[in-house]
């Protein structure tokens, strides 16, 4: 064995322990195939009629059911589209607030700056079962209940929190020179916010906007008090009501006899896994360090 | 803080110093200040939002604790009523007792099941696998939390679901039962929801950390005969107690406040067996308009998360710096 070519790579090679190694990979193997088995069954499920679906509840049951998806998109694809509404104009706004704020505190000079940074930061610490009730009565009092703003607005005026954080740590990275040189071209604050730091922070803004979209993709309990109507919900409160509606034969177009609903609504809830897995399949590096970060912002 | 700002200003007086003369500190600082506009000038947008709606709902909900409060009605004083009632309501110490139980489940799933799973695939030599493994983790949190616990609460389906059939093919039908609407099971089964508990954040973050331990110090221990547990608790753990402490204080957040699974699984039920005082929060404010004293449980919370948050953060020290790196 030669140590010299492991070393970079992998710990060096040591005396071999090939027991517990074996026994590791096994008890890993086991650990991480048990917690496939519900991704599995939401799969397999999708593609099956309600006879499939009866009697063959643990295999691939052939033919595939496509029309699944068809019966499943005509419903999930609305909430879908009003997801992805709210996300893009949030994330916009709250990318361009993080990335403002991050280089002011990253890269200006001026009085209570850490007062102020500390005022924003304290806010992480605050835990949403003390606003949520109410913010609800803000937002109501603002004649905001079932509008999208309310579902837009909590993204921009509460993700540049962390976005802050973020930014201001990323930006400080970034060399003092490059700013000099910019300064002696005369360029002024926007310059050097949107031709320097903008295009040198890209990766901190893409950690950001995978991370805000998973959150936004997941919020149940705001949209649920917050949206009335059918027309507006977000994805997660949309696939609950489906669920409960769908069980108790209340969708148009779905025959709820015979367990035929199963496999449109287990379809349904592919369909809607389906962005954060193309998110982690285009940004698979920022999706990780995105997730990791969200655990490291208390 | 006071420092900080102390330094920043005696940089501006510096950087202007040749136009400012001999003159009282607060001129200077307020000179400074106008000379920044163009800071607070881009920092404004964000203070303006941040008022309305980040700082202003948890004061508001502070102060309206001790209201009668709902949309459309004017708020009335009553003092510490709503806590009396409260602490004084029958099903209350049910909800507490629940709370603690599922604070002290999810610290053994959030914080100690993912620890051991990043030990082992840590130590696995064949990088291959390794990078395969972390795949595999990170696939079940490509599915949407909501579609995770609709999936669950399928399985657990008295008459359809997986974990019934199952018993019932192994002849152990005898066990089954409505395992969400029994009263002796419902806790426990919304525990248990996410078996193993490998997958998600905790076991990425564990990695990271162990990641950053330096390699000498495993070999200078592999010297030493330190391997196995041994290694694990005198090496693994001490170094990795910084995240050790962050997993325990995100399952502190989440077994007080998150209530989004047993909203969806059970609704509090049967009777009050899963009720838990966020859900209680939740049901007053939005199905019986009692805003007001949803938002004293709100307070309740609150003093909870940040107490238990204190402690775990005063008794859990990361290890001395020197060791790492």
């Amino acid at each position: 064995m030669s140590t010299t070519t492991s070393t970079q790579v992998a710990p060096p090679a040591r005396r071999p322990l090939r027991y517990y190694q074996i026994g590791s990979h096994l008890f890993i193997a086991v650990m991480l195939l048990l917690s496939l088995i519900p991704t599995y069954l939401l799969i397999t499920w999708s593609f099956k009629n309600g006879l499939q679906y009866r009697w063959e509840r643990w295999a691939i049951s052939f033919p595939l059911r496509w029309r699944n998806y068809v019966a499943a998109w005509d419903i999930v694809g609305d909430y879908m589209i009003n997801t992805i509404i709210v996300a893009i104009f949030g994330l916009m706004g709250m990318l361009l607030l993080s990335l403002i704020g991050g280089y002011v505190f990253a890269r200006m000079d001026f009085p209570f700056r850490e007062t102020l940074y500390y005022a924003i930061i304290a806010l992480l610490m605050v835990p949403w079962v003390l606003s949520f009730i109410p913010a609800y009565m803000v937002y109501v009092r603002l004649g905001l209940l079932n509008n999208r703003l309310a579902l837009i607005i909590p993204e921009l005026a509460g993700g540049p929190i962390f976005g802050i954080f973020l930014m201001r740590a990323f930006i400080s990275g970034i060399p003092e020179e490059l700013y000099e040189s910019a300064r002696c071209d005369g360029a002024g604050v926007l310059d050097l916010i949107g031709r320097i730091t903008l295009p040198l922070s890209l990766p901190g803004l893409a950690t950001l906007a995978v991370l805000n979209f998973i959150g936004v993709w997941n919020s149940f309990l705001w949209p649920l008090v917050m949206i009335q109507d059918d027309e507006k919900q977000m994805i997660a409160v949309g696939l609950y009501k489906l669920a409960r509606s769908a069980t108790s034969g209340g969708v148009p177009g779905w025959t709820s006899q015979d367990f035929s609903v199963w496999g449109p609504l287990y379809a349904g809830y592919v369909i809607a896994s389906l962005p954060l897995v193309l998110l982690f399949i285009l940004l698979g590096k920022f999706y990780v360090e995105g997730l990791v970060d969200s655990g490291l912002k208390v | 803080m006071t420092e900080g700002t102390g330094a920043v200003e005696q940089g501006n007086v510096a950087e202007t110093g040749k136009s400012v003369p001999v003159g009282s500190r607060e001129l200077s600082t307020w000179q400074a200040m106008r000379r920044s506009w163009q800071a607070y000038a881009l920092l404004a947008p964000i203070f303006i939002l941040l008022l309305i709606f980040n700082y202003y709902p948890p004061i508001l909900g502070l102060l309206r604790a001790f209201y009668r409060w709902r949309p459309g009605v004017e708020a009335s004083f009553v003092g510490l009523q709503h806590f009396g009632v409260y602490f004084t309501s029958p099903e209350t110490g049910r909800e507490l007792l629940n709370m603690f139980k599922l604070l002290a489940f999810f610290f053994f799933s959030g914080a100690v099941v993912p620890f051991i799973m990043a030990v082992l695939i840590f130590r696995i030599r064949d990088t291959e696998s390794k990078e395969l493994y972390r795949l595999f983790l990170i696939i079940p949190m490509l599915v949407p939390l909501i579609v995770v616990i609709l999936l669950w609460k399928q399985i657990y389906d008295p008459n359809l679901g997986v974990i019934n059939g199952l018993l019932e093919q192994f002849g152990l039908g005898f066990l089954a039962r409505n395992w969400l609407g029994d009263t002796a099971t419902a806790l426990y089964s919304i525990m248990f929801m996410g078996f193993p508990w490998v997958s998600g954040v905790g076991t990425l973050i564990y990695l990271g950390g162990l990641g950053q331990i330096s390699e000498s110090i495993f070999d200078a221990c592999e010297v030493d005969g330190c391997t196995g547990l041994r290694r694990t608790l005198q090496i693994d753990l001490p170094l990795v107690l910084g995240q050790v402490r962050l997993m325990t204080i995100l399952a502190v957040i989440a077994g007080v406040t998150s209530f989004q699974q047993i909203l969806v699984l059970t609704d509090g039920g049967p009777g009050f067996a899963t009720m838990v005082p966020g859900l209680t929060m939740f049901h007053k404010a939005f199905r019986t308009q009692q805003f007001g004293y949803a938002a004293s449980i709100g307070m309740v919370l609150f003093v909870i998360t940040f107490a238990v948050t204190l402690a775990v953060n005063r008794t859990v020290h990361p290890a001395v710096e020197e060791v790492r790196h």
